[in-house]
């Protein structure tokens, strides 16, 4: 099975072809704000972060920014940094494999008036060699699919997690590679997939992360530790964590699982795989693309609006009144297997195909939005 | 008869509302008519498809979820104020 899709020098194919420009430091966001108000057509990643931290946070902050600018769906980039920062715009620059890049340093270039004319200019230019290029057949044992849920309610795991894993079946079928996460949302659930590892070890590795896990929610909640979960999950009838991750790893379908990985690291399996991402949102879609997702499914039963930039989101709505509410934010409405009799496989086949033409250029609602939320794990102190 | 809660495992003790329900009218799952609300249940909320004594497990996806922190009758409401957490569903 193929899709159209763009072809990068390592071989990997992108379903977009984007201009990305980011900040190493947040002091440099205004000027990646002001270039993205003069170029609507970039994709500006701005963030909190690049400065006043640690070593750990340091490289997770290399590895995430790093893995988003080498993402296949990143056809150009353009870092802007301030210039006195711990995380240089010049090094992650550099970082870009087979692809357009440069840096832009605000200290060096004359001040952010004078780095925002020039980033303009690069920026033209990027997007001018970006459009000449052109889709070509790529098969979809290429795509890695991020598996996310947020702003779950009862229904979540009734409707639009089982749709999900019947789609990541498919796509495991077709040779491809889908990653679930949320360590956070596993607590509890541990035994079921350590049963579902392909050896012994990775099994072991499975109950070590989701127990590792366990601890640190222990030890930063006390006894509500088994109430991890949002006020909006409570409300939506979900009672604890155990009940909201069981839910919640039926988005991995039933195949095998192959590997299991740190956050924001790229598979080398295909297949399913795990990655330890947190519980929210945003944190764990960032580690999904810095892993090099193309592509996001997430479903949602509270209405989650966000899109991430560079990737395109596929919203699954739990619920039919989420998805009439939110009509313009919402791209399946699995509520329809409660309400119109259809079948979790009829539902996991419609997402399936339409995600294969998202891999061609169709545009989620995220997209159409201009939704992007952009955060990503940050665990240490601040100084 | 129009579904209004869904089970997923036959073991489950308890549904979740797939729409509003209303006190007295009747859980009806997969077509078939088990009991009726003693009070109102909310969409996404689960009700209480059989009595369910303190200290016992309330099952879905054939998996112990919770813990009833109270004695729950048939058709009742089952959350967070008749129920915790499994002490011990958290390792140490």
């Amino acid at each position: 099975m193929e899709f159209l899709g763009y072809k990068r020098e390592d071989g990997r194919f992108g379903v977009r072809n984007h201009m990305l420009v980011m900040s190493s430091v947040c002091c440099a966001n205004g000027v990646i704000d002001a270039i993205g108000r003069a170029l609507p057509e970039v994709v500006t990643v701005t963030h909190a972060y690049g400065c006043g931290y640690g070593p750990e946070d340091f490289v997770v902050s290399q590895r995430v920014l790093s893995g988003l600018i080498n993402n296949a769906n990143v056809g150009a980039v353009l870092v802007i940094g301030l210039g006195c920062e711990m995380l240089k715009a010049e090094s992650l620059a550099q970082s870009a494999q087979g692809k357009l890049a440069e840096a832009l340093v605000i200290q060096k270039a004359g001040g952010s008036a004078a780095t925002t004319a020039r980033g303009i200019e690069i920026a033209t230019e990027f997007l001018k060699e970006l459009k000449a290029q052109e889709r070509v057949l790529a098969p979809v044992s290429e795509l890695v699919v991020g598996l996310e849920c947020g702003g779950s309610d009862a229904l979540s795991g009734v409707t639009a997690n089982p749709s999900v894993g019947a789609a990541a079946d498919r796509f495991v079928n077709e040779g491809a590679t889908v990653i679930l996460g949320e360590t956070t949302e596993m607590i509890g659930t541990a035994h079921i997939l350590k049963r579902r590892c392909a050896t012994a070890e990775l099994g072991e590795q499975v109950e070590r992360l989701v127990s590792d896990c366990e601890k640190q929610v222990r030890a930063t909640l006390g006894p509500l530790a088994g109430m991890v979960i949002a006020p909006g999950n409570i409300e939506g009838g979900l009672s604890s964590i155990t009940e909201k991750s069981l839910g919640c790893i039926m988005k991995a379908g039933t195949t095998p699982i192959n590997e299991v990985l740190q956050y924001a690291y790229r598979p080398s399996k295909r297949g399913l795989v795990i990655m330890d991402t947190p519980g929210f949102d945003i944190d764990s879609m960032a580690g999904f693309a810095a892993g090099g997702a193309q592509i996001i499914i997430f479903t949602t039963g509270r209405g989650s609006t966000a899109g991430f930039p560079a990737v395109p989101v596929v919203k699954v709505a739990s619920n039919s009144p989420t998805y009439n509410s939110m009509r313009g934010d919402m791209d399946v409405n699995a509520g329809s297997i409660i309400d119109d009799g259809r079948t979790i496989d009829e539902v996991g086949q419609e997402l399936f195909d339409l995600s294969i033409r998202v891999a061609g250029g169709e545009q989620t609602c995220a997209e159409i939005n201009k939704s992007a939320a952009f955060s990503y794990l940050k665990q240490g102190p601040t100084f | 008869m129009k579904s209004n809660a869904l089970k997923i495992d036959e073991s489950d003790n308890v549904a979740v509302a797939t729409q509003s329900i209303n006190k007295g009218d009747q859980i009806v799952v997969s077509g078939e008519s088990l009991c009726k609300a003693v009070e109102d249940v909310e969409l996404g909320h689960k009700v209480a498809l059989m009595p369910i004594v303190a200290g016992e497990s309330v099952l879905r996806y054939g998996e112990p979820i919770v813990q009833a922190t109270r004695d729950i009758g048939r058709g009742e409401w089952v959350h967070v104020h008749n129920t915790q957490p499994i002490p011990g569903d958290l390792k140490e």
